[in-house]
């Protein structure tokens, strides 16, 4: 059982591996790309995972920025370091929270969504017919998903910063006081340029990431029924790799 | 007609686990021919497709297209290779989420050099030939059978190729549709010098296109011929064939 479980999981690296493999080779004929033909595709794919994305990713993040910000002013007085409730605010939403939340919800709505479209297409043979008009699928299908992920889960997390810090202020003020002018002051004194770098380091390998992982899960059911089982692998999968790469990111940038 | 070798097969044979086989199968097209290719379900006739236009690998023997073996084509030959093949599926496999329009602009916004208008303008004035206008915008999901064939042959044409491989194009389709529909593809045989490959289960309707016909079973040609032959002949592959027999070659084991 454990022999198979370990079996399966080295194919699955050695499956996924090859795929990266033949994207690698994808790019040789990227000169030969012409970008009209997959302008729509970045255009739709950026609308989708960005800007209808948008709400939600507000939403989210003025619930959890209001629950850090009552809990930090609530709580920090207690222990004397009410000072720092600025360094946590971005400690936790800026550098943590807004990337990890922004990609788990681009996983489980868009993620899910490219693994599902690959898959009918499949079995649609759809791909098939890209192959055989001379299409090279990796390049026209992979490549405008990461062109127009990796742009849309950085203005994501933006979004979701902004609004964590001021929406969050909004609820946090119904239930306790707090000047604004020293909200906004500790919230700028703790925010620096090598966060906003950061910012940029996690969407653009989670913009990588995900369109990549959700790509190879669509591109593996061979019947109708797979389907979903593999759209639930690809989201599963992308949200822990998501989790692994967040932490190594933050161990190393941070340490 | 030119004598120009096109493409030539020799010795195919390939084992599929899904589908049948092919064994020593080898024939030639040449630059403006026509040849149908039909036989009974198992008869191998399904892997000949994809083998020629080089998405199924791991089969005997050689294919040569203008003289050059497919099988020494780079990644970039190999995408410029099925540029000069148009394909028209079985199941047409037109792209869901394009417009009629869409689908057939689409080879030429990939490969050719044409502006984004004269596409539109190119691609417009098939519309219209084919009678196409009025679900110009619509998606294959609304699209008539007949129309998704006329979409998916005005894509597989679009680039010009030098040859159509066309896999039971006709399948569920009304007989009038079948008759409008070659008729548009005799016009564009003949104007354009073409070549084709019929796969289908229905030879005789291809009688006034087809220059040459074969006939597979269970993976062997058991029938090579020019139209005349295709009519004469006393094979009894053929006999069997089109008396829809119980008994004959194709019974015996």
């Amino acid at each position: 059982m454990i022999s198979r479980k370990i079996s399966s999981f080295w194919n699955g690296i050695k499956n996924f591996n090859t795929y990266i493999i033949s994207i690698i080779i994808s790019f040789k004929s990227i000169k030969h790309l012409r970008f009209r033909s997959i302008f729509t595709i970045a255009v739709n794919q950026t609308k989708f995972t960005g800007i209808d994305a948008m709400p939600l990713v507000a939403s989210i993040a003025i619930l959890i920025g209001g629950t850090v910000i009552i809990q930090a002013t609530e709580n920090f007085p207690k222990f004397g370091i009410e000072g720092f409730i600025g360094n946590l605010l971005v400690l936790i939403i800026a550098r943590e929270l807004g990337p990890l939340i922004t990609a788990i919800i681009v996983i489980t709505r868009s993620g899910s969504a490219i693994t599902t479209e690959i898959a009918t297409q499949k079995q649609h043979n759809e791909i098939f017919s890209l192959e055989l008009m001379g299409i090279d699928t990796k390049l026209y299908i992979v490549f405008p998903r990461i062109i127009a992920s990796i742009f849309s889960i950085f203005s994501l997390i933006i979004i979701f910063d902004i609004v964590g810090f001021l929406g969050g202020y909004l609820i946090a003020v119904t239930t306790v006081y707090i000047p604004i002018d020293n909200f906004l002051t500790t919230v700028m004194d703790a925010f620096s340029f090598e966060d906003l770098v950061i910012t940029l380091v996690k969407s653009t390998i989670y913009g990588i990431l995900i369109p990549l992982i959700s790509c190879y899960y669509g591109f593996m059911p061979n019947a109708y029924f797979e389907i979903p089982i593999y759209v639930s692998r690809a989201v599963i999968r992308t949200v822990w790799i998501i989790f692994l790469i967040n932490a190594l990111i933050s161990a190393m940038l941070y340490f | 007609m030119e004598e120009i070798e096109l493409l030539k097969l020799e010795n195919i044979s390939y084992k599929s686990q899904k589908y049948e086989s092919l064994l020593n199968v080898s024939f030639s097209v040449r630059k403006g021919e026509s040849v149908v290719i039909f036989g009974p379900e198992d008869s191998g006739i399904i892997n000949l497709c994809p083998i020629i236009a080089g998405l199924t690998q791991g089969y005997e023997g050689n294919i040569l297209y203008k003289g050059k073996s497919i099988k020494s084509l780079n990644y970039l030959e190999t995408h410029r290779y099925r540029q000069d093949l148009g394909y028209l599926q079985r199941d047409y496999g037109l792209i869901s989420n394009m417009s009629v329009l869409e689908n057939i602009s689409l080879p030429l916004k990939y490969h050719s050099n044409l502006s984004t208008i004269e596409i539109e303008e190119l691609v417009d004035n098939h519309i219209k030939e084919m009678n196409l206008t009025d679900c110009r915008n619509k998606r294959p999901v609304y699209l008539k059978r007949s129309e998704r064939l006329k979409t998916a042959f005005l894509r597989s044409i679009i680039l010009s190729p030098e040859m159509l491989l066309l896999e039971h194009p006709i399948d569920g389709q009304c007989l009038f549709n079948i008759q409008i529909f070659f008729q548009a593809l005799k016009k564009i045989l003949l104007t354009k010098a073409m070549s084709a490959i019929f796969i289908t289960y229905y030879p005789k309707l291809f009688i006034d296109l087809a220059d040459k016909f074969i006939m597979l079973h269970k993976g062997h040609i058991v029938f090579t011929g020019s139209r005349a032959d295709f009519s004469l002949t006393d094979n009894r592959y053929l006999h069997q064939y089109f008396n829809l027999l119980p008994d004959g070659p194709m019974a015996e084991l």
